[in-house]
């Protein structure tokens, strides 16, 4: 249906009031918390149950989000709407039963990693009233090589992955055994996708079974209003936040690395305008280059999710991601751009974080241009080894292992407000992803992990500190092991705004028994031999305002605490301690107003 | 006789028991400066009541059962001892790390959490074990010592050490404990494979560093106390209710502090327990303890309280884990001191803020201007603004309703009593919503449960969340205002045992697993020769820890005993595993193996006869029977039956609209349930059918 038709339809309805309200929608986060829950608990690889790589949302008959978990931002906010219009689209009956897998780039998916399940909700009636949508990254998802991010892939072919543009999977409640066979003959491990997709599976039946309740128990009509006043009531909040913000226009230049397949790196231009009067933000992302011979370019659910992402980290937290404060957002993209819509056979191997990152870390960087007190600095551009996909085979592993590890990040972006939350990881991630344990992982595989610690001074300075990088230093145990990583920020660190300083760059080593260390590419599949060890420098974060305006006690506590040496202490954040680490404040001030005077 | 004294924030709660197996409940403010003050005044309350002196009062005592927030207000407050952490070379972040995680994706308002032991009071030892227990790099000691001389220099007043693979051998964090005492006298210190020996480093280094930054505070209050009540003429044993819900001998406590984190709401579920069972019968309860500002809900399933294994001191990943199973409490911001107000999209919210003591709602009159959940009950004419807390403190009604016109009526273009009621309506909604988050989370549905309320503020809404839950009945049971205290008189004495073996039932290694349960056997006969020397009876309990093959989260499966002897029995682990799995997650995967990870036994003694705890009868004489205007959102503004808790008869059924007030507690049925009181003393309440 049509969100005007419906209007009329539900014109008789009469409107909830604010209490109806509030109760329903915590009935429907109740659902959707439900779904999360079962996906963390009983999925199999450590990217869902340790990383919580997934999310769970629900999206109307008419293809809108509603409602969703808290969950990984690049997700959700776009996507699952576009993948369950994709479902009614290929599939004109849709019966109670059924349930589609979904992990079509070109379609409304992320990237062919993820697989989507979908279950429509059908009433006792037959008619379909919403859509559950559980997303699930696996460990594998037959690339051509042992990685599910697959960076130098010239297109979908030498990629690799199984597309399904939202295929029927299940029928009646049973599996259609056919595409389960075709998965388990092309990705690794299979029976670890077989206990992920159960476990996705699992998540959204049991949002199709409490949905089926409430419906039950307060009357689909009531759901359809409530969507309706809930997109309205979520487009209220957006226009009063949108109306505090400063009103401009300014336009980001940001740099991916150089990567096979883009030697030149990519040059991203990101133009925001900030409305106050219309109440509207636009992003212009079409003046960007065509797509790239890589696995680089970014879906169309994630090229408007990583805007988004930008603009909803510098509004207020409680603004709702839904249809309704979509509706004060203007995108412009572009068919055949590297951050547009991509066409078969591109391939968005790395849509869900490289160049995405690039993108939504230039839109928050943008409204902080406009306006101190608003956006935030650039975090941290990903993946470094330590987050890397690692494969072998061992007979602790009783044959051949694949998994991403979730050993260490960092490099939060400093606000306005704070200092950076340390381990965000990624601006798409924002930290919502669990670290591995260090002993867990040396009991599931064969591994040591000789190190792991924040380094010293490698946040962006600032008034606000952005998140530091992490060292992490780790090898194989029995026979070699393949890490796959497509490591951004080498060249171009995550930079910081207002007079903030950028974060460290990015590095990889690997390590020979005796300590000699060998550069590495920054996107590989890198060898380790045994006893050989790869050391990994994720991307600090950066920093927001001057560091001479940082507030001096904050600065004597961070060298005492060690985030930052002496020597930044002093050269940079113009702060004098004495032998107790105690501020010597006249020196300070001395100090400050000299720094000032170097720095027009 | 026996005492139980549960020091809360605002009220020192005690239950004496007497030998009779009447029951008497007593209050008094808490003396946070020094709690053992509050402790002996709530005793010198009890001691006038029974016309004794309190010297002969307590002399008459064989047990005393405490519950303390005295650890946890220490770490809220910072108040710890100052603390160093050993850890191993490489891995001096384990604290600052914590295992990623947070909530609320777009909210940057929110500061990273510091680590519970600083950077600087971080050391790294230089060792390195392997998982299975290989040592690969020797612990320099020389470096050792030099390192805990700077920690004299650094005046650290406790150590925690938590080196990686401790758990599979902990040969070198033994051999720095005895360098330690040699070097360090006189400081106390935790090791990690004696305190937690769990998987995960984060969470046993946490485990470990609190315990140890706890000692010395918790080794001066406890002996503190067990002094002053010998001198008050205190003769018996006193027992510290642990987080498990147990108790343990206080000097026992005062070695490992960390166990009487949260040692208050631990013992809500354990009179929920007692009280399904004798009022209902049925063996699944959701335990829902209202007070001033927060919500804490517990729950017992199939007769077992169940245990989460995520502890968060503070809010999920913004705090610290205290990496110990603990009893399974959740905690919301909401009571009865909750505020409600309208946001700019013009949907009602109720808390998390609260209004507090200070100023507390508006109509105490102490210059609380936004209206709470209170004010609303008053409003609804559901509180008496003349009869609070028994008539010890008269309401503003007029304020109130001011309050609640402008702050939401006017905004939400509702009258006064829709206004009001809308407060409860949502506070009952964040209420089931918290009772719905742990349930979901430990598999079970409320609709088979029944619903028990504790607290002085739980009479409000207690039987619209059982209505909205759709629980069998609710409960509110005759010493529901002092339900912890109640609960920790019938505690009984525990201690746990646990051990890593990683195994699978594919390839079940028959010996190794039996000598790990063996062991654990050994330790609890030694517990029960020691500690439970005295009781009347016990038992031992043993679960596994366990999951799929590549899970990494693991649920607890009861063992039939405490030995795995044949192919039959790993089959029947097998089986108990998969039902178990589809009880807490709707699925299950019959075909595959499971992997077990960790063992663990509890041993519990009982220290008493079960008693039918039964408060003493008192006869209000004052008020009688009588009726008022009440609002409820179904019915309107109508006459409501007032009665006196006291006053009521045995298995006589009231129909709602009815209010039921106490000098504890004012408890509200709804129209459409009814409720009587049983024989026992409970209040049972039920939807009319």
């Amino acid at each position: 249906m049509l969100e005007d038709d419906k209007k009329q339809i539900l014109s008789d309805h009469p409107s909830l009031d604010g209490v109806q309200m509030a109760v329903l929608n915590k009935r429907m986060e109740a659902i959707c918390r439900k779904m999360s829950n079962t996906l963390l608990r009983t999925g199999r690889s450590g990217v869902l149950n340790s990383a919580r790589d997934f999310s769970c949302c629900l999206v109307t008959a008419d293809n809108a989000l509603l409602s969703v978990n808290e969950s990984l931002p690049i997700h959700v906010l776009r996507g699952a709407d576009m993948m369950a219009a994709a479902m009614q689209q290929f599939h004109t009956e849709l019966k109670k039963g059924d349930a589609f897998i979904h992990n079509s780039p070109y379609h409304g998916g992320s990237h062919p990693a993820d697989h989507t399940t979908l279950v429509p909700v059908i009433d006792d009636d037959g008619i379909h009233r919403f859509t559950m949508v559980a997303k699930a990254h696996q460990a594998d998802c037959g690339n051509s090589i042992p990685t599910t991010y697959h960076g130098s892939a010239r297109d979908v072919y030498q990629e690799g992955a199984l597309i399904f543009p939202a295929v029927r999977i299940q029928e009646n409640y049973q599996d259609i055994d056919d595409i389960v066979r075709m998965c388990k003959m092309r990705i690794r491990v299979p029976e670890q996708w077989w206990g992920d997709y159960l476990a996705a599976l699992g998540a959204a039946r049991i949002g199709e079974r409490e949905l089926m309740q409430l419906g039950k128990e307060v009357g689909w009509d009531t759901l359809e209003q409530f969507s309706l006043q809930w997109f309205d009531y979520s487009e209220q909040l957006m226009i009063s936040a949108v109306k505090k913000m400063p009103h401009g226009e300014k336009t980001i230049h940001t740099r991916h690395d150089p990567f096979p397949g883009a030697e030149e790196g990519i040059d991203i231009k990101v133009r925001v305008l900030v409305d106050t009067d219309k109440a509207k933000i636009e992003v212009d992302l079409r003046d960007n280059p065509d797509c790239l011979p890589c696995g680089l370019n970014l879906s169309q659910a994630c090229a408007e999710t990583s805007a988004l992402l930008g603009i909803f980290n510098s509004i207020p937290g409680d603004v709702p991601t839904n249809q309704g404060s979509f509706r004060r957002i203007v995108l412009h993209l572009r068919e055949n751009c590297v951050v547009g819509i991509p066409k078969h056979p591109t391939s968005c191997s790395v849509a869900t974080t490289n160049v995405a990152d690039r993108v939504g870390n230039a839109v928050q960087r943008a409204i902080a241009e406009l306006g101190d007190g608003y956006g935030m600095a650039a975090a941290a551009a990903i993946i470094p080894p330590s987050i890397g996909v690692i494969s072998g085979s061992s007979e602790m592993t009783g044959g051949p292992y694949v998994n991403q590890i979730f050993l260490g990040w960092g490099g939060g972006a400093a606000s306005p407000s704070n200092d950076a939350w340390l381990t965000i990881g990624h601006i798409g991630n924002a930290g919502l992803s669990y670290l591995d344990s260090i002993e867990l992982d040396e009991m599931r595989f064969p591994m040591i992990v000789k190190g792991r610690n924040f380094v010293i001074d490698s946040g962006g300075y600032g008034r606000t500190r952005g998140g530091e990088g992490v060292f992490c230093e780790f090898g194989p145990t029995d026979g070699p092991m393949e890490v796959g990583y497509v490591s951004d920020g080498n060249e171009t660190p995550a930079e910081g705004v207002r007079g903030g300083g950028s974060g460290s760059c990015a590095n990889q080593f690997r390590k020979d028994p005796d300590g000699g260390l060998h550069q590495l590419d920054p996107c590989a599949q890198a060898i380790i031999p045994e006893g050989h060890t790869i050391v990994s420098y994720s991307c600090g974060g950066g920093g927001y305002g001057s560091p001479i305006d940082r507030d001096m006690y904050e600065v004597a506590k961070d060298l005492k605490e060690k985030w930052i040496s002496n020597e930044t202490a002093e050269k940079i954040y113009g702060v004098i301690v004495n032998q107790n680490g105690d501020v010597d404040v006249s020196a300070t001030s001395l100090k400050r107003s000299e720094l000032k005077n170097e720095t027009p | 006789m026996r005492f139980a004294v549960d020091t809360g924030g605002t009220f020192t709660d005690l239950v004496v028991e007497d030998d009779l197996g009447d029951v008497r409940l007593y209050k008094s403010a808490t003396t946070p400066e020094n709690p053992v003050k509050g402790v002996l005044d709530t005793l010198t309350l009890a001691a006038e009541d029974y016309n004794k002196s309190r010297k002969e009062f307590l002399g008459g005592g064989d047990l005393l059962i405490h519950g303390t927030t005295r650890a946890i207000n220490a770490i809220v407050t910072e108040n710890t001892a100052k603390t160093a952490f050993f850890t191993t070379m490489g891995h001096p972040d384990i604290l600052v790390f914590r295992e990623g995680g947070r909530i609320e994706p777009f909210d940057f308002s929110v500061t990273f959490p510091k680590p519970y032991v600083p950077r600087h009071l971080t050391y790294e030892v230089s060792e390195r074990i392997r998982y299975d227990g290989k040592v690969i790099e020797n612990l320099d000691e020389s470096k050792l010592i030099e390192q805990i001389k700077e920690l004299k220099e650094e005046k650290v007043e406790a150590v925690g050490v938590c080196l990686l693979w401790s758990i599979v051998n902990p040969i070198h964090e033994n051999r720095i404990g005895e360098l330690l005492l040699e070097h360090l006298p006189g400081i106390p210190f935790t090791l990690s494979h004696l305190i937690n020996p769990s998987l995960r480093e984060y969470r046993r280094a946490s485990s470990t560093v609190i315990d140890a930054s706890l000692k010395p505070l918790m080794e001066d209050y406890l002996g503190g106390l067990s002094t002053h009540l010998h001198e008050a003429g205190f003769l018996g044993r006193v027992l510290v209710v642990t987080t498990q819900g147990g108790a343990m001998d206080a000097e026992d406590m005062a070695g490992s502090p960390i166990h009487s984190i949260n040692s208050g709401p631990a013992m809500a579920p354990v009179a929920g327990r007692h009280y399904s069972n004798t009022d209902s019968g049925i063996d699944t309860a959701i335990i829902a303890d209202t007070g001033g500002t927060t919500f804490d809900v517990s729950l017992v399933r199939g007769g077992r309280i169940p245990w989460t294994r995520e502890t968060w001191i503070g809010q999920q990943y913004r705090g610290h884990m205290t990496g110990f199973p603990a009893v399974d409490v959740k905690s919301i911001g909401a009571g009865g001191g909750s505020i409600a107000w309208v946001d700019e999209g013009g949907l009602l919210h109720v808390g998390p803020q609260s209004a507090g003591a200070v100023p507390g709602p508006v109509s105490y009159g102490k210059g609380g201007k936004e209206p709470t959940v209170t004010d609303a009950a008053v409003v609804l004419g559901w509180i008496d603004p003349d009869y609070f807390l028994g008539g010890a403190m008269t309401l503003d009604k007029v304020a109130a309703e001011d309050a609640i016109q402008n702050y939401v009526g006017d905004k939400l273009g509702l009258d006064l009593h829709e206004s009001a009621f809308a407060i409860l309506t949502v506070a009952t909604e964040n209420m089931v919503h918290a009772i719905e988050d742990i349930t979901v989370n430990q598999g079970i549905d409320p609709r088979g449960a029944v619903l028990i309320g504790g607290g002085g503020a739980a009479g409000l809404n207690m039987v619209a969340i059982g209505a909205r839950l759709g629980c069998k009945q609710v409960i509110i049971p005759d010493t529901a205002a002092t339900l912890s205290a109640a609960g920790a008189l019938m505690s009984d004495l525990r201690a746990e045992f646990s051990a890593t073996l990683y195994c699978h039932t594919d390839d079940f290694s028959f010996n190794s697993v039996n000598e790990i349960l063996s062991d654990l056997e050994s330790r609890c006969i030694k517990f029960l020769d020691g500690p439970g020397a005295d009781s009347l009876e016990h038992t031992i309990e043993y679960t596994a820890e366990a999951r799929y093959p590549h899970q990494i989260w693991e649920i607890e499966v009861p063992l039939h005993q405490g030995k795995i002897e044949t192919q039959a029995d790993v089959e029947k682990l097998r089986k108990d595993f998969h039902r178990t799995h589809k009880e807490v997650f709707a699925i299950s995967d019959e075909t595959s193996e499971v992997e077990i990870v960790g063992w663990r036994a509890n041993v519990s003694c009982k220290l008493r006869e079960n008693t039918n705890l039964k408060v003493m009868e008192t006869i209000s004489g004052n008020k009688v029977e009588d009726n008022r205007k009440a609002f409820f959102g179904s019915v309107g503004l109508v006459d409501s039956n007032v009665y006196r808790f006291e006053d009521m008869k045995d298995n006589v059924r009231v129909v709602g609209p009815s209010i039921i007030e106490s000098s504890f507690t004012t408890i509200v049925v709804d129209p459409g349930s009814e409720a009587f009181r049983n024989t026992r003393g409970s209040l049972i309440c039920e939807q009319s059918s």
